[in-house]
């Protein structure tokens, strides 16, 4: 069984042969990530062209970019960090983006009334909604949240990162990661209540 | 070693997300069996997790994506999501604009210093007892002389 190390150490040597003119080499690299980058996509927008534009563009510019990687942190760390970016500069491009330029969601002290304590909390998905109905709200739920606050949710929950992954991802310390995670469940948890008061439960 | 409430709250999301050594998990799963409200913390953190063990339908990667996309990138195409330059609104060089402006200004000058200097100028020369006439009132000069003649006075 192939392990971590050895595919971080094949990625670094598709980068080598990539920067000296192998196509294949990067076709090669593109072929072991597209799978998680078009998962990872999918969580920003849900319409098919619109991944595959992102996904392209990111490689394009992993490719643009390649020797600026740094071999500090695995091939799959500084891919996911274009992809995160890619994905939110096309948000912003679209106009999709719920956070305004003048908001700073982490300092603003705007809605995280759900927070434990106050009395309402949210239900786990009833167990007789399909799989493609639990998927539907949370996505809704997601989109109601500022961008940061839902990237560091796609990453944990979806991608299940582990907080060291998500600092060099994002370029945050660790401290930030779990206090930008701690919000943005609460924002979850706050936006759910609004949306869907029937997943409520009395604490 | 036993905790109060106040220290295992804090740790309960990272002990959900396994992030946690086992030092400081094992104090915090003794105080979780102890301790009902933050038993319920962890509880309420649980099930918001379930709503994202649904994962999206994926979507599919086209077939030969990746060949297609490594071509391009070996082709030097930037992509379609590179920011646009920021010549939306084309900014004109100034050296140009300065200069006409410049021009303008210096046209306007004369044209005012002249006008000025011609009001200064005296209406009658000072020894005339007759207001002055532009010129072309006395032009043709054999005319002018013919048409006065009549009205000198005669002495």
């Amino acid at each position: 069984m192939i392990t971590m190390h050895e595919v971080a150490r094949e990625d670094v040597q598709l980068v080598e042969e990539a920067l000296g003119g192998n196509q294949l080499s990067f076709q090669l690299l593109i072929e072991r990530y597209q799978d998680r980058i078009f998962a990872l996509a999918r969580h920003y927008t849900t319409k098919t062209v619109e991944v595959e534009d992102i996904v392209q563009d990111t490689f394009l510019k992993a490719y643009r970019r390649l020797e600026t990687f740094q071999r500090q942190s695995s091939f799959s760390t500084w891919l996911y960090r274009i992809a995160v970016n890619t994905a939110l500069d096309f948000l912003k491009r679209m106009g999709r983006s719920p956070v305004q330029a003048v908001e700073d969601p982490e300092l603003s002290a705007s809605p995280v009334r759900a927070q434990a304590g106050s009395g309402v909390t949210v239900a786990a998905p009833d167990a007789h909604l399909r799989r493609e109905e639990i998927a539907r709200i949370t996505a809704e739920v997601l989109a109601e949240l500022p961008e940061i606050f839902r990237t560091v949710l796609i990453l944990r929950e979806f991608e299940d990162m582990p907080y060291q992954e998500m600092a060099d991802v994002l370029g945050i310390s660790i401290g930030t990661v779990e206090s930008r995670l701690f919000r943005a469940r609460a924002r979850f948890k706050d936006a759910m209540l609004r949306l869907h008061p029937e997943f409520a439960t009395p604490d | 070693m036993k905790i109060s409430c106040d220290d295992a709250r804090p740790l309960v999301p990272s002990y959900l997300d396994g992030e946690l050594s086992e030092a400081q998990a094992s104090p915090l799963r003794a105080h979780l069996l102890d301790c009902p409200a933050c038993r319920e913390v962890a509880k309420e953190g649980k099930s918001l997790r379930r709503w994202f063990e649904a994962v999206p339908d994926p979507i599919p990667v086209p077939a030969g994506f990746a060949a297609r996309v490594a071509r391009r990138a070996f082709a030097g195409d930037p992509g379609l999501l590179v920011p646009e330059p920021p010549a939306i609104r084309q900014r004109r060089p100034l050296l140009p604009f300065l200069l006409v402006a410049s021009a303008v200004a210096a046209a306007v000058l004369l044209v005012l210093a002249v006008a000025i200097q011609r009001e200064s100028l005296p209406r009658t020369n000072g020894l005339d007892a007759l207001p002055s006439r532009p010129p072309w009132l006395d032009a043709p000069a054999s005319n002018a002389q013919s048409a006065a003649a009549p009205s000198s006075p005669s002495r």
